[in-house]
């Protein structure tokens, strides 16, 4: 990755997708790299600031924060399998940075679940998957192997006993809407990352899940934003909370 | 040119509008133009499809068995519109002729160019209608806007200037057919088949099949530098049944566009024999298959048919990736739908609209995305970013109300009955709104009382920190969406 203290710019330009290395063009394989990049925002979230591949990452439910992790590596060429989710949002996708180009979407899942899934995983570097019902522990051992095998990485949106890493939003609210007037024009969340071996002590950061145009952004004022409610008064923004 | 060669380019084209607009459920749409063949096929045994709603004949033979070309074509629209389908038929030297013959017919019945005159009906036309968007433009800026004015072009100047597609186009222009046919038939048996034991009951099955054949068959075809402009795809059934049809494609057919082909066949078949079944007493069916004697018993052999031969000139590919769908991944999104049906897989496309449902359109994955509303319009009234991330299939019954308990309307001027004070999603516990905007009149397509339809929209933020998208629609609240 071309990552040098003086061409930063560019390092955010691969990261978005707006231009990419030529190896990475055409093809949906990456080059032999084991690992993903992710959107700068989301680096500290991760082990080593990437998703690496064979692991699991479980996301605790269906929101924004799916799309958001899954936007940095379909920016680098990998295909996205989105499965179980027949109420996909396709323009938040779009927002979010996602590449609608390199998108699958399987919205029902049938009986056979652990199947399909499975056989996307020959296909597409990324898997984002609700499961329809609770997977046993040998559906999610075979998962994982196949997780494995393939190289790939499996996003979870829902509950993944094993999983390497585990994000989730604590506390969020919308700003932008009042009573009567405004409008929905972001969220802050405080996004909690915590998981297995280095990662087990949780860290979090303050993020807008999603902006004002739909993009993940680092909140500017941390301490505007972790005390929510006193901000509310100040600049018309309305706490919900967590 | 000899009046024989003549009469032996005479085609039929029969046209049906109602397949031309990609209606949301395009899955369904090709085989319910299955009537239509089933009907045509009566007129002539032999018919090409050239794709769900254009389909053609050969006219020579059964102009002469009805008595004449009008006959044939004025019994031809009678038998399709009595099918309840808008259609126009046209007849004309060749086929591009024909074609737009078929268009003008959709205003009046049917469009009929004597032989010979092929040329003087196309002069007129625009060089827009070869359908080569490019050569088009480039012919309207060199000053050259009729098909005439293209026509009276030297060929050899024309190949040296356009290429082989500006050559096409030429020939076309001039009433010709776009190719030589292949003239020699080829030395070598290229059609390819596969036999199902156990017979197999699942047109995904057949279908998974057809895309390898399909591969094995270019092959061969590529091996001996030919391309297929038809490819001719018989089915045959444990019970003896045979169902076979041409299918033509522009051009070079690809594997996939092959095995969606035999699955549309298979499937129309299907449900033709179903509806026959149940129509039994029903007017002179549309049974051109026989005897619908309850289950055929599965399908024993596939064979796979290239028709008509062209010398391949090769394709150029783009030089910086258009978004190739490589192998890997189709191999893997074809798996998925031979598992759960074609449909299972999608891919998202942006579209213009309003609300987030509008925007986007799920095309099943192989299947062309054609898209009627440009999303690059304003579209006043859209709801602005950011997007929900939830977006449901069909909205969620919902029960707004005021602190009273009462239902919130919204006046025909747009007059909010009272605040919205809690909100129940789907029969749920009501959640208390902690913010709320609105509403957002919208009045659609009230040109068309058909679609025609007039919503306030309304984001609501509840007391767990949800955030939605409301709909009033006739005094009932339905949730589009919700911002997770």
């Amino acid at each position: 990755m071309l990552v040098r203290p003086g061409r930063a710019g560019l390092a955010d330009l691969l990261a978005r997708g707006a231009v990419r290395p030529g190896d990475q063009l055409g093809g949906g394989v990456l080059a032999d790299a084991d690992r993903f990049p992710v959107l700068p925002v989301l680096r500290d979230l991760l082990p080593g600031g990437t998703l690496r591949r064979g692991s699991v990452v479980a996301l605790g439910s269906w929101s924004s924060l799916c799309l958001a992790l899954a936007a940095g590596p379909v920016a680098a060429g990998a295909w996205c399998a989105v499965a179980g989710v027949p109420e996909f949002g396709v323009a938040a996708a779009a927002e979010a940075g996602l590449d609608l180009a390199k998108l699958l979407l399987v919205p029902g899942l049938g009986q056979n679940w652990p199947q399909v899934v499975a056989s996307l995983f020959d296909g597409c570097d990324l898997v984002l998957l609700r499961p329809p019902d609770r997977p046993s522990a040998l559906v999610r051992r075979k998962l994982e192997a196949a997780v494995r095998r393939y190289g790939a990485v499996l996003l979870v949106a829902g509950d993944w006993d094993g999983a390497h890493v585990k994000l989730r939003i604590t506390t969020s609210g919308w700003a932008g809407i009042g009573s009567g007037h405004g409008r929905l024009c972001g969220r802050w969340a405080q996004v909690v990352a915590d998981g297995r071996g280095e990662w087990a002590r949780p860290r979090a950061r303050w993020l807008w899940l999603p902006g004002p145009d739909g993009a993940v952004a680092a909140v500017a004022d941390e301490a505007l934003a972790a005390s929510g409610v006193t901000a509310e008064t100040g600049t018309g923004w309305e706490a919900g909370t967590g | 040119m000899t009046a024989a060669g003549d009469r032996n380019r005479r085609v039929l084209v029969v046209r049906c509008p109602a397949w031309r607009s990609p209606i949301a459920d395009r899955a369904a749409a090709p085989q319910l133009f299955e009537q239509v063949v089933g009907v045509v096929r009566e007129f002539c045994p032999r018919i090409e499809v050239l794709r769900p709603g254009i389909c053609a004949f050969a006219v020579h033979g059964p102009a002469r068995y009805y008595g004449g070309e009008a006959e044939l074509a004025r019994n031809l629209a009678e038998a399709v519109t009595r099918l309840g389908f808008d259609c126009g038929v046209g007849i004309a030297d060749g086929m591009f002729a024909a074609l737009l013959a078929s268009r003008d017919g959709l205003a009046g019945g049917c469009r009929m160019v004597p032989s010979g005159a092929s040329p003087a009906f196309l002069a007129p036309r625009s060089v827009t209608v070869l359908g080569e968007p490019e050569l088009a433009d480039l012919l309207i800026r060199l000053g050259i806007r009729t098909l005439g004015e293209f026509a009276s072009l030297p060929t050899a100047e024309v190949r040296n200037r356009f290429g082989a597609s500006g050559l096409l186009a030429h020939r076309l222009a001039r009433g010709l057919d776009p190719r030589p046919l292949a003239a020699s038939p080829p030395t070598a048996d290229l059609s390819v088949q596969a036999e199902f034991d156990p017979p197999a009951e699942q047109s995904e099955q057949v279908a998974f099949v057809a895309k390898s054949l399909a591969g094995q068959l270019h092959a061969q075809l590529a091996a001996s530098g030919l391309g297929c402009v038809r490819v001719q795809v018989q089915v045959i059934c444990a019970d003896g049944q045979e169902i076979t049809r041409l299918w033509r494609h522009d051009g070079l057919l690809s594997e996939l566009a092959v095995a969606e082909r035999v699955r549309w066949q298979l499937d129309g078949w299907r449900t033709g024999q179903h509806a026959d079944h149940l129509a039994e007493g029903g007017e002179g069916g549309s049974g051109g298959e026989g005897g619908s004697g309850g289950e055929a018993g599965g399908v024993i052999l596939l064979r796979l048919i290239p028709d008509q031969l062209v010398h391949d000139p090769g394709r150029q590919l783009g030089l910086w990736g258009d978004a190739v769908v490589s192998d890997r991944v189709a191999r893997a999104a074809v798996r998925v739908q031979a598992m759960l049906g074609h449909g299972a897989v999608r891919q998202p496309v942006l579209t213009g609209g309003r609300s987030p449902a509008d925007q986007a359109l799920l095309v099943p994955f192989g299947d062309m995305s054609v898209s009627l509303r440009p999303a690059d319009r304003p579209w006043p009234g859209k709801i602005p970013s950011p997007a929900p991330a939830t977006v449901y299939p069909t909205p969620k019954p919902a029960m707004v109300t005021d602190c009273s308990g009462a239902l919130v309307t919204v006046t025909g001027r747009g007059h909010v009955s009272a605040d919205p004070a809690r909100l129940s999603v789907a029969g749920g516990p009501p959640l208390a709104v902690t913010a709320w905007t609105g509403p957002w009149p919208v009045t659609e397509r009230w040109w068309d009382p058909a679609h025609a339809c007039r919503k306030a929209r309304f984001q609501l933020v509840t007391v767990d920190g949800g955030a939605w998208l409301a709909v009033v629609h006739d005094g009932c609240w339905l949730i589009e969406a919700s911002y997770d």
